[in-house]
């Protein structure tokens, strides 16, 4: 019989094996099915929201080429323009959007376009779009909006009852469209709504134009169309945005790689078990003349076996993962980055790339325990001394691979300049953290065992070091994902406190109101008028570039009155008051400008350097200016630049200003609102272009709190990963224990003192995994912190170090032990003492 | 006659951009379906002009019609076609003040076909409540316009087409472009019965139907990056109704003949969804000076002689008419068998050329294959 044979009858008897242990069989099943889950889950994640900036057009539209819009931020058109153009034989689509809020509160994103030339922009295949699309309701006006059925369902609407909305006191009806028609989380209507709803009437935010870019900058050039001031911005095909999010996309993977790291872990843990309780049936198949050839080729074919069910389990659950995870992740690039996230469709390609990371991941960790099973010799059976040499041995080594590790990491943490450097200087520390495990806990229970009393305590605990071994693999995940998990908490923890404090110097004023360009001297007439004894600080915008050699970078450029720029500007550098109030005079004497924390960073520039301001990004005609501060900025990761009006106007940048805030009001938060709703009513103003400084605090908290929602899901999901492995592998060594333990019973040690026994050896393991994982989270946390976030997003954030969630997750973990040690305990105290004396002894 | 196919449809077609949906419904079926609150067509009522020139939004559906039957200076036969309809969406004007509100949505196609080649387009845009809106009708002067395609008559007092005509037409799409000064000394035919055009034999669906078949044209027509002088005749259609196949009836073959006597013919078929069921034919012959005359419908003989297989039907693109009162036998055969309109609504529709007791040139339109 040749060898492919034999292993396969080898095979067979490994699978009766597993009907008699199928606890065996199901850790390494669970283990591979957690880790694909997680790695798939995530990359589907990735995967959708990158394709969607990729493909993401206009609502209900192809993707456009070219855009006209006014300069100055929330600039408008004359719709006159998008007549001229059709005229003109142009494939346009004219645009309005907005933001509105509802009776509750809620902001909603508001797309509106001509819903005709939306459907008729494509050139070629368009969407099926359900016939049922209300074509005659949004033609003639109807109040009505369109939603993706996965929006509407978001927006609590169901089936069963009329799903209505109010916006700018309107009652608009909402109908929903199938996902695949690509309307992402917009709020689509017709123009000949949405236009009066954010009062826009006659007027445009943007034309989209369809076509081959060149030539349509050609005709656009040819033709007399009255252009002059207008920007016309060519299609990046979500370029910008996918560098923008390049960071946040590479955090989420990086947890993914995390999360599959300690699934493997669960899974090589349960190799590894059912291969030591395997062990005699192996050597009786040697013995019967299987040749040691075909034992591997069965132990690889059992593992392609399980790798190959694992992955299959594991992809499906991916899926669904991906489906809870997809609409976090929307919300926070939504909210953080303006993106449109559209459906996305699963791929096959994911399952062979999950399962074969997961089986080269595989073969790598158990070829060596494989072989080293294939070589022992047949008379020999197990030497448990020479196996417990073995792994001290081991675990010796790996201490000494961890602690060259983290001296590696220590050498080259200050030469760490990108963000991708640091992810992997975070993955060098990963790695060594659970490699110093298994030794520290050995030392540390040697010098436990002379303090304990003597006895059945310090048998115990003599004993716990014979249980390293066995449970080195699940306390390494369990170490991981400690680690892991207090690091993201000290993040967001210090993030939480970092964005508060920011605010509070940030935000001076008590009511900020924005009213659109056409409104603002008859806001202006109302407060002199109604409140001239008010200050009055006020906050220009447009959309500009600033360039530092061959960089051009689109920034969002503001201008400050100069009290706001002299008091809420939250400075990096220049560090000292002296210097501070000297930069500030050098930016309002118009000789110089402040730029956002992550512009600087983005731009690789400090104070003092020079800087070119341009008009577009070709930069034909620049203005030089030199960098007079950095401030810290953690609302827009696009990058901010700040000029004084002098510098303002002689750019030539829009005069009315984009908003206007008011200060001094007495009479706490109800005179603020009551304030609040009086320039509303007399403006005509929808509650999106007043807020409140208590309403700018709360929202911006919201949004920071959804932003770190994803990343703290993943990170609860990896801890529930090492909780299973934990689980699994306590169970499995108890029940494996279950001779000895009958000994004892039978040598006359009372049940409860036994049970007692068994808790403390466990709970004494994961405590000091738990000790161990505190000053390595910090280090994590800290890394995170002061390199990959500072690097990622450009947010310099103070360390704040969170307590609560530190013994929250150690108890996570020591409760988790307490139910895989009870389990089997009550399942040994309902057998006899006979059969449990008879159980193989590890 | 001009009809086109499932013309209610079109908004639906305009949201799915599908090909002809069943093609076991009869044209019937779709076209057939009353709906209350429009405008009826009604026998007895005086056609009105320059007025009924003009869009008519209280009826359903309406089309401005042009094909032509041109040369170039080196002699070479080409066709082209400019259609403009309009599709009334609801009975009622909207409530919304917007300009942008409206229940009116426009439609364009347009044509140009040599021996060997078959360029084709369309547009579309919505009804607005604006002066300055690419899709709309207006006038006097007569102004039919989607974005840059347009019927712009001039002013011509004393003209006998009161302010139809003469006219400059402009079409331009990335393969093709052509722009024809159109004029014509006589005057309009009212089709049917002084203008009011039966549908069915029992007289239930109708529709207002004019035409001025006489159309002198000459301009330029570009295609593959060349521009070429054109000249020969068009013939215009204007046709207005709110409900327009009866259920039975599930397509039309009409012709559009210009004679080599100086005559005009216009015949159509209603073809019933059951083949069994009788056409209903009908068919005038026209002349220069403004006479006409109706032909009975049992004096209308017309046989297909060869089919043609496309992408979206097999048509039948030659014809046999035999018209014994007439002293008329003609046969039809297209300059170009595959002139097929993949559009939102997918029809055949080219130029042909007629052979027989008389020669001439003329169109065909074939729906519902």
């Amino acid at each position: 019989m040749n060898d492919w044979h034999l292993g396969w009858r080898a095979l067979r008897v490994y699978l009766a094996h597993y009907r008699q242990a199928p606890l065996q069989a199901g850790a390494i099943l669970l283990g591979i099915v957690l880790a694909v889950t997680l790695l798939i889950g995530v990359k589907a994640t990735n995967n959708n929201a990158i394709n969607s900036y990729q493909h993401a057009g206009e609502a209900l539209a192809q993707q456009a080429s070219l855009f006209i819009s006014a300069s100055g931020r929330d600039a408008t058109l004359d719709e006159s323009l998008y007549f001229a153009l059709k005229r003109h034989g142009m494939t346009a689509l004219p645009v309005v959007s907005g933001t509105m809020e509802d009776t509750e509160g809620r902001k909603w994103q508001i797309d509106g376009s001509d819903i005709v030339a939306a459907l008729r922009s494509f050139q070629h295949q368009r969407p099926a779009i359900d016939a049922e699309l209300p074509l005659a309701a949004l033609l003639s006006g109807h109040p009505l909006i369109l939603v993706s059925r996965s929006q509407y369902r978001a927006m609590g609407f169901t089936d069963n009852a009329p799903a209505q909305l109010s916006l700018g006191g309107l009652l608009l009806q909402v109908e929903s469209l199938p996902d695949s028609v690509n309307l992402g989380n917009r709020l689509y209507l017709d123009i000949s709504v949405a236009q009066p709803l954010l009062q826009l009437s006659g007027r445009l935010s943007y034309i989209a134009l369809f076509g081959d870019a060149a030539q349509l900058k050609q005709q656009l050039a040819q033709s007399e169309l009255p252009l002059a001031g207008l920007q016309i911005t060519e299609q990046d095909q979500g370029k910008a945005l996918t560098d923008l999010t390049h960071s946040f996309h590479l955090n989420l993977n990086a947890m993914g790689m995390l999360a599959f790291l300690v699934g493997l872990f669960i899974a090589y843990n349960g190799v590894r078990y059912s291969l030591m309780k395997r062990q005699r049936l192996m050597l009786q198949l040697l013995q019967q003349g299987l040749s040691r050839r075909a034992l591997m080729l069965s132990l690889l074919l059992e593992l392609l076996l399980l790798v190959g069910i694992g992955s299959f389990m594991g992809f499906l659950l991916a899926l669904q993962l991906s489906h809870w995870l997809q609409p976090m992740v929307a919300v926070t690039l939504e909210q953080l980055y303006g993106a449109t996230l559209l459906p996305g469709n699963w791929q096959w390609s994911w399952l062979t790339q999950g399962a074969g990371l997961t089986l080269i991941a595989a073969l790598l960790a158990c070829v060596p325990l494989y072989w080293q099973l294939c070589q022992r010799s047949i008379a020999q059976g197990t030497q448990r001394f020479a196996q417990q040499q073995l792994h001290r041995r081991i675990h010796q080594r790996l201490f000494i691979a961890g602690v060259m590790l983290l001296l590696l990491t220590a050498v080259l943490y200050p030469f760490s300049r990108e963000h991708a450097q640091s992810l992997a200087l975070m993955g060098l520390l990963t790695v060594a953290m659970p490699l110093l495990l298994p030794q520290i806990l050995q030392t540390s229970l040697s010098l436990l065992t002379p303090l304990a009393p003597a006895g059945l305590p310090r048998y115990a605990i003599a004993e716990t070091r014979e249980l390293t071994a066995p449970l080195a693999l699940a306390m390494m995940a369990l170490l991981l994902a400690l680690c892991a998990n207090i690091a993201m908490n000290t993040l967001v923890g210090s993030f939480d406190q970092t964005l508060r404090n920011w605010l509070n110097t940030r935000l001076h004023a008590d009511l900020y109101i924005r009213p659109g360009s056409g409104e603002m001297s008859a806001l202006q007439q109302y407060l002199d008028a109604n409140a001239p004894e008010l200050p009055r600080y006020y906050q220009w915008q447009s959309p500009y570039y600033v360039a530092n050699g061959d960089t051009v970078q689109a920034v969002n450029l503001l201008s400050r009155d100069e009290t706001s720029i002299a008091e809420t500007t939250v400075f990096k550098q220049p560090d000292g008051q002296t210097k501070q109030h000297q930069a500030v005079q050098q930016v309002l004497a118009g000789n110089g400008i402040f730029i956002s924390e992550p512009l600087a960073l983005k731009l690789a520039v400090h104070v003092g350097d020079n800087l070119r301001l341009c008009q577009d990004s070709r930069c034909q005609h620049p203005h030089n200016t030199v960098i007079a501060g950095v401030y810290f900025d953690y609302g827009n990761p696009k990058g901010e630049a700040l000029i004084a009006q002098h510098l303002w106007q002689q750019l030539s940048l829009p005069v009315p200003p984009y908003s206007l805030a008011l200060g001094g009001i007495t009479g706490g938060q109800a005179a603020i609102d009551n304030l609040g709703q009086q320039i509303a009513q007399a403006l005509g103003l929808n509650p999106a272009q007043i807020y409140s400084q208590q309403k700018i605090r709360t929202q911006a908290l919201k949004v920071f709190n959804k932003t770190f929602s994803i990343t703290l899901v993943l990170n609860s999901l990896t801890l529930l990963v090492a909780a299973v492995g934990l689980f699994s592998a306590v169970l499995m060594l108890t029940q494996s224990r279950q001779a000895p333990l009958a000994i004892l019973r039978s040598l006359g040690v009372p049940q409860q003192q036994l049970w007692l026994m068994l808790l403390g050896q466990i709970l004494l393991a994961v405590l000091i995994t738990c000790l161990l994982a505190l000053p390595l989270g910090a280090v994590l946390g800290y890394l995170l912190i002061h390199k990959v976030t500072l690097q990622a997003f450009g947010w310099t954030i103070m360390q704040h170090w969170d307590w609560l969630a530190y013994w929250r997750v150690v108890g996570l973990s020591l409760g988790c032990c307490l139910l895989a040690v009870i389990l089997p305990l009550y399942w040994q105290s309902r057998r006899s003492m006979v059969s449990a004396l008879q159980q193989e002894v590890l | 006659m001009k009809l086109h196919p499932r013309l209610w449809l079109l908004p639906l077609l305009l949201l799915t951009g599908c090909s002809p949906a069943a093609k076991t419904t009869s044209m019937g079926q779709l076209l057939g379906r009353a709906e209350n609150g429009f405008a009826q067509v009604l026998p007895g009522k005086a056609l009105t002009f320059p007025t009924d020139h003009l869009a008519h939004p209280k009826f359903r559906q309406e089309w401005w019609y042009l094909t032509a039957n041109l040369h170039t200076d080196d002699g070479t036969q080409l066709g082209l076609q400019w259609t403009q309809f309009r599709i009334a969406l609801s009975a009622d004007a909207p409530e919304n003040p917007s300009p942008w509100a409206g229940n009116q949505l426009y439609m364009a196609h347009a044509a140009l076909t040599f021996k060997a080649q078959h360029f084709t387009a369309e547009r579309w845009g919505r009804g607005m409540q604006t002066d300055q809106a690419p899709a709309q009708v207006s006038g006097p002067p007569l102004l039919v316009q989607l974005d840059d395609w347009q019927w712009q008559t001039q002013t011509a007092p004393n003209n006998p087409n009161h302010g139809l005509l003469p006219a400059t037409l402009t079409v331009t799409d990335r393969q093709f472009a052509y722009k024809l000064r159109l004029s014509a000394d006589a005057p309009l035919i009212l089709q049917g019965d002084n203008g009011y055009s039966r549908k069915s034999a029992d007289g239930k669906v109708a529709s207002y139907y004019y035409s001025q078949p006489f159309i002198q044209v000459d301009g330029e027509v570009q295609h593959q990056g060349h521009s070429q002088h054109v000249s020969g005749v068009a013939w215009l259609d204007r046709e207005w109704s709110s409900e327009f196949l009866s259920r039975q009836q599930q397509g039309w073959d009409w012709f559009a003949l210009h004679l080599n006597d100086g005559s005009c013919l216009m015949l159509f078929q209603l073809r019933g969804s059951d083949t069994n069921d009788k056409p209903f034919y009908s068919g005038k012959r026209m002349f220069p000076d403004g006479r006409s005359h109706s032909l009975s419908a049992k004096d209308i003989h017309m046989r297909p002689t060869d089919w043609q297989q496309t992408a979206s039907g097999r048509y039948p693109v030659s014809w046999q008419l035999s018209l014994p009162t007439e002293q008329l036998q003609l046969d039809i055969t297209p300059l170009n068998r595959n002139a097929v309109m993949p559009l939102s609504v997918a029809y055949w529709e080219g130029p042909i050329s007629i052979s027989g007791s008389q020669q001439g040139v003329g169109y065909l339109e074939l729906t519902g294959y």
